[in-house]
């Protein structure tokens, strides 16, 4: 084991290797739209292209960044360049960066969770992408192979996992979890209910980012003053 | 037709199968590194293996969920799209909304209009732009919301821990009232996933089952999950 490894060698060199995958999946995107005007002289109208763009970024532009600083907390800088390339954060990339952490017995936020969260998200991103790939070759015909009753119950899983998840972090913190949970529900009720419907798009990113960041902000407070106690 | 036969052409295949390819790469990539440095921070190869199979496992249901979203894409914007854009930072949702509105400023509503390849440009373009901003935002900011971070976790060596138990619990939460007060059958997964986790850990408290602890959220999941189904 080397002193400080983590921050002065391995997070410097992930921070350069995010950065230039970043920039090159930003041009690596392009590609197809490119290579509809090139091969086929297929080219966007542009008056057009400016209104849907424009509709678009109204609809979803907010959340490039409420999402990468929401998320932050949760996934750790190289979690950060990772997820926000491969998309699918809070249905797969974070249950599975969990998951791995909670089987390998660390802690979130540590060094060493921050390792086991980088394997974990990599491996559920190898799988997603070899399904999708496995998916559209064989086309529609593999999910006909499945009964129709596993499809259906597939719905129920990510609940289903969210739920334990937060029962398995929560144990540790119990009056705080189910203080969180309940501003959730009220704050999604609000959401639901159109209260924050002045906000575009708010129902996308609202209740996580006011619960991950309110979720901080109290326990920071409740630890200062515990220690404020003891000392 | 002459429009899908464009979105299915090789040119087509070849273009997204780039981003494809970059995404596994950057997976594989911090993997790699991250396993390297994994003795250096003190994990050991059993935590790795067990991070590793945990990851895999937590990924299958949820990458058939998106699977079934690809399938449906697949019919309106063509397969290679379909295929980068949820391997991509795709969430199911964007994808076709965005594809929607990019079809929709030239007049082709999509699924139900026949896709015309001016149509077709517009959609890949729409989806194009509608999110570079995720990657531009997260690549740039990781490093800058790293030091925001240290900030405020202070001089307080569990300062970080602290930070990223908060904002899982604050995600999960946020993600758990979202389906909680939806009032249908995915609140009952997410109590159902809740409660039968809940009991699994007073279950195995005991040092005698201490075995059965590592399959706790896999049964929480998978039980919570045909229970719902089944009710």
């Amino acid at each position: 084991m080397k002193e400080n490894f983590y921050s002065l060698e391995y997070l410097p060199k992930m921070h350069r290797i995010g950065k230039i995958i970043g920039v090159v999946a930003v041009l690596a995107s392009f590609m197809p739209a490119l290579t509809l005007g090139v091969v086929y002289g297929l080219w966007p109208d542009m008056a057009a292209l400016g209104t849907a763009a424009v509709s678009a970024i109204a609809s979803f532009g907010v959340l490039w960044f409420v999402e990468p600083l929401s998320y932050y907390p949760v996934v750790g800088p190289v979690g950060t360049y990772m997820a926000f390339v491969s998309g699918n954060i809070s249905n797969m990339r974070i249950p599975c960066a969990s998951m791995a952490q909670i089987s390998a017995e660390v802690e979130p936020g540590s060094d060493k969770g921050s390792i086991i969260a980088t394997i974990g998200m990599g491996v559920s991103i190898v799988i997603n992408t070899l399904v999708l790939t496995i998916g559209v070759i064989a086309g529609s015909s593999i999910l006909s192979m499945l009964p129709a009753s596993v499809v259906g119950a597939l719905n129920y899983l990510l609940p289903a996992l969210f739920g334990a998840l937060l029962v398995q972090f929560g144990m540790k913190s119990k009056s705080h979890t189910v203080l969180m949970l309940v501003i959730g529900i009220l704050l999604n009720i609000a959401i639901n209910g159109g209260v924050f419907s002045w906000l575009p798009g708010a129902n996308n990113y609202l209740s996580t980012l006011v619960c991950v960041f309110s979720s901080i902000a109290i326990m920071m407070v409740v630890s200062k003053k515990k220690a404020a106690k003891a000392a | 037709m002459e429009a899908l036969k464009i979105a299915n052409s090789l040119p087509m295949w070849l273009a997204c199968g780039i981003a494809v390819v970059l995404v596994i790469a950057q997976a594989l990539i911090f993997i790699k590194k991250a396993m390297d440095a994994a003795p250096e921070v003190g994990v050991t190869k059993e935590q790795v293996n067990k991070a590793i199979k945990s990851s895999a496992l937590t990924s299958i249901g949820p990458s058939i969920v998106v699977l079934s979203g690809m399938l449906s894409l697949l019919v309106s914007v063509g397969g290679p799209m379909a295929w980068m854009r949820l391997s991509f930072i795709g969430s199911v949702m964007f994808e076709s909304i965005a594809a929607g509105i990019g079809t929709g400023a030239v007049g082709v509503q999509l699924g139900v209009d026949e896709l015309t390849p001016l149509a077709l440009t517009m959609a890949v373009w729409t989806m194009i732009l509608g999110s570079v901003g995720w990657i531009i935002f997260s690549t740039f900011a990781a490093d800058k919301m790293e030091k925001i971070q240290a900030k405020v976790a202070g001089s307080n060596p569990a300062g970080l821990t602290i930070i990223s138990s908060a904002a899982i619990i604050g995600a999960f939460a946020a993600m758990c009232s979202q389906k909680l007060v939806a009032l249908n059958k995915a609140s009952v997964a997410t109590i159902l996933g809740g409660l039968i986790m809940f009991v699994m850990m007073q279950i195995t408290k005991s040092e005698k089952l201490a075995k059965l602890r590592e399959w706790n959220l896999t049964i929480a999941i998978l039980l919570g999950m045909i229970i719902t189904a089944v009710l």
